[in-house]
């Protein structure tokens, strides 16, 4: 469905994309998790033919993309990072316009406005200025616009952005119900829950460049933390956290704010080794936790940086 | 996918409160404005018949000459140059003159005397009557002493010749006021900017993110412009009808008998004020304030130089500085609107829209060379 290779995109001396390479499969929800700045949205900007690019080869269903290929553009579906309507057309109205630039025949536009109105959950705000809305509606007016014409590719450019948590989840849904509808779905955020929730390939991007790409099991499976100790410790001497630090398969251990953090590969007894050490010494503590790793302790353990929602 | 664009773009600018307010209210406010302020002006350059008093005492009961010359000038219309008050002695001319109700008067003796209380232009005109009079009387009296045939010639002697004929280029009266509302429609179509502007800020990904979202559409790039800003166009020809529907029948400035031309003035104008701002948006990546306030500046530069705030200006420019005159936009609107008015030949108003139109289209041209881009180095 879309190929990029060895993709080079400069800002004057910024390397905003450097030797990107991306491939994805039809039916896919593709996501592209990073910090801001990592470049995924100059890296969908390129692929929609908005940006110059130096270097690279973009194909888009098989065909190299371009700005002048309305055929291609035809099958593509675009919800913007910022909220593209106009604020003098109703809700329908901007559905109306957006999805009119593709279909031509006013009955099927017709079906379709209505189908996109109701996939949205806004048959209550037909008649709304987006100015009347609030920023979950408002955002959901935002995916209207760019999936009424039922497109074939979907770029969804972090499209719960300041969203309430009940518009979240609608959201989250309806990119479910479009990808079980027959859409791949490009989704790119930098709320990793999100990404974890609901895509099925995931590339962790930095700096312009994939670090890591896969499901979320595979991007797990590629670092060495298995598991992450959490508890509630008070008064830790460094001798005690030596001691903690020196178990087998325990390779981080870090004290701060009365938390004691470890982490240690998969398999072992690692948590009750821990807890012993603490009751022998006579350490108080408690809500001890240990939890699978996420995709930010992937990304720390790759870059060394934590990626902050 | 023409009707779609078309129809939501008139619908988006008969919403959009800054177009509103700039491109129609603030026109016909100042519309009104001008109506009060030049209530007056025409009127104000006009000489009213003097009002000039005789003595009717003996001496100028015999001199049926005089009698007869100051009649011919004299009668109760406003063409007439005086309007004579016959008095029956000196007194009551002092009082008259006191209080101002009449302008001077004529006491004959030996000769007419004039009798002022104040010099102005009015006393002056009477008393260069009165000179001529008496240089003419005089020559008659000569020649006739010197030669009595002469008498019988006198009537073609003392008709005047004329050297130069007269030709009226205009059944319409000249006036200063309409000069000022032309400027103020001129003024009002290069507000038409604003829809050219705003139409392709939201045409442009490196603009707006409606921009964005439009260019990515599969929608033909210059089909899509075109279609907008013949929607902004319409919605704009609109507002100046209301406006010239207004000044006209509301304010009763005329704008002559040619109402199809008139017609064609306001759209052409319309189509080069949307054009201006959509050159002035498409050409460069400034913040849309900033744009708004450019286009601001030099619309009202060129109405000021048109004459909107000084009448008589765009005729300064025209001799100082003509090709700056001819290159003005609100200039030439102005001007093709007062042609429609004053003169009943075509010439220069054809000029005059030739002008505008030339201009529209080096501007259209000049925003589809920018507006041709879809992809961009930054965004």
């Amino acid at each position: 469905m879309i190929k990029v290779d060895s993709l080079v995109k400069r800002y004057g001396d910024l390397l905003a994309l450097d030797h990107f390479n991306l491939e994805i499969h039809k039916g896919e929800i593709f996501g592209l998790l990073g910090p801001n700045g990592s470049g995924k949205t100059t890296a969908i900007n390129c692929m929609l033919s908005l940006l110059k690019y130096s270097k690279g080869e973009i194909h888009l269903f098989g065909e190299p993309m371009r700005c002048d290929n309305y055929s291609l553009k035809k099958r593509i579906g675009v919800v913007t990072q910022n909220v593209a309507v106009f604020n003098e057309l109703t809700v329908v109205e901007n559905i109306e316009y957006f999805c009119g630039l593709y279909v031509f025949n006013r009955a099927r536009l017709k079906t379709l406005v209505d189908d996109a109105i109701a996939f949205s959950g806004l048959e209550d705000y037909r008649k709304f200025l987006p100015k009347k809305l609030s920023g979950g509606l408002l955002r959901r007016l935002n995916i209207a616009c760019g999936i009424a014409h039922q497109p074939e590719l979907i770029f969804l450019d972090e499209p719960t952005v300041a969203v309430d948590p009940q518009s979240r989840n609608h959201i989250l849904e309806g990119i479910r119900k479009l990808n079980a509808n027959g859409a791949t779905v490009v989704y790119t955020s930098h709320y990793m829950e999100e990404v974890e929730q609901l895509c099925t390939r995931i590339m962790i991007m930095d700096k312009g460049k994939a670090v890591a790409t896969g499901t979320k099991e595979e991007l797990k499976a590629m670092i060495r933390t298995g598991e992450k100790l959490t508890a509630e410790v008070y008064s830790l001497s460094e001798p005690i956290l030596n001691e903690i630090r020196n178990l087998n398969g325990l390779f981080h251990a870090v004290y701060e704010n009365d938390l004691l953090t470890a982490r240690h590969a998969a398999g072992g007894n690692h948590l009750a080794l821990v807890l012993d050490i603490l009751q022998r010494n006579n350490v108080a503590f408690r809500r001890v936790t240990s939890e699978p790793p996420t995709l930010n302790d992937v990304f720390l353990e790759i870059t060394g940086k934590e990626l902050k929602d | 996918m023409f009707w779609n664009i078309y129809k939501k773009r008139i619908l988006i600018s008969l919403r959009d409160k800054d177009i509103l307010i700039w491109a129609w209210l603030f026109p016909l406010m100042l519309a009104t404005l001008f109506h009060f302020a030049f209530a007056n002006l025409d009127a104000s350059g006009t000489l009213k018949t003097i009002q000039l008093g005789v003595i009717d005492n003996a001496a100028y009961q015999q001199d049926l000459n005089f009698q007869n010359v100051l009649e011919s000038v004299s009668g109760e219309s406003e063409d007439s140059l005086f309007k004579l008050w016959s008095l029956k002695n000196q007194e009551e001319a002092d009082d008259l003159l006191e209080n101002g109700e009449i302008d001077g008067y004529v006491i004959y003796e030996d000769m007419p005397l004039l009798m002022i209380s104040t010099n102005g232009l009015r006393q002056t005109i009477i008393k260069g009557f009165l000179d001529r009079y008496l240089q003419t009387k005089d020559s008659v009296l000569r020649l006739i002493e010197e030669n009595p045939e002469a008498y019988l010639i006198l009537p073609e002697l003392l008709t005047p010749l004329n050297y130069t004929e007269r030709i009226l280029l205009s059944n319409s009266t000249q006036t200063k006021t309409v000069g000022y509302f032309y400027a103020l429609l001129a003024m009002a179509c290069l507000y038409g900017g604003f829809q050219g502007l705003t139409v392709i800020s939201q045409m442009q990904a490196n603009l707006s993110a409606v921009g964005a979202r439009v260019t990515v559409s599969s929608a033909g790039r210059f089909r899509l412009v075109a279609y907008d800003l013949l929607g902004g166009l319409t919605t704009h020809f609109l507002q100046i009808l209301t406006l010239v529907a207004y000044i006209n029948f509301a304010l009763g400035i005329s704008f002559g008998s040619q109402l199809w031309f008139v017609l064609f003035t306001c759209l052409i104008s319309s189509l080069l004020g949307i054009s201006f701002g959509a050159m002035i948006s498409a050409t460069s990546k400034l913040k849309e304030q900033v744009k708004i306030a450019i286009l601001i500046v030099i619309s009202n530069i060129c109405c000021f130089l048109a004459g909107l705030m000084i009448g008589d200006i765009n005729y300064v420019v025209m001799q100082k500085a003509p090709v700056v005159a001819w290159l003005n936009p609100a200039a030439r609107i102005s001007d093709a609107f007062y042609c429609l008015y004053y003169y009943d030949n075509y010439e220069r108003f054809f000029l005059n829209i030739g002008i505008i139109f030339s201009m529209a289209i080096a501007m259209l041209v000049i925003t589809a060379f920018f507006v041709r881009r879809q992809e961009y180095e930054s965004l």
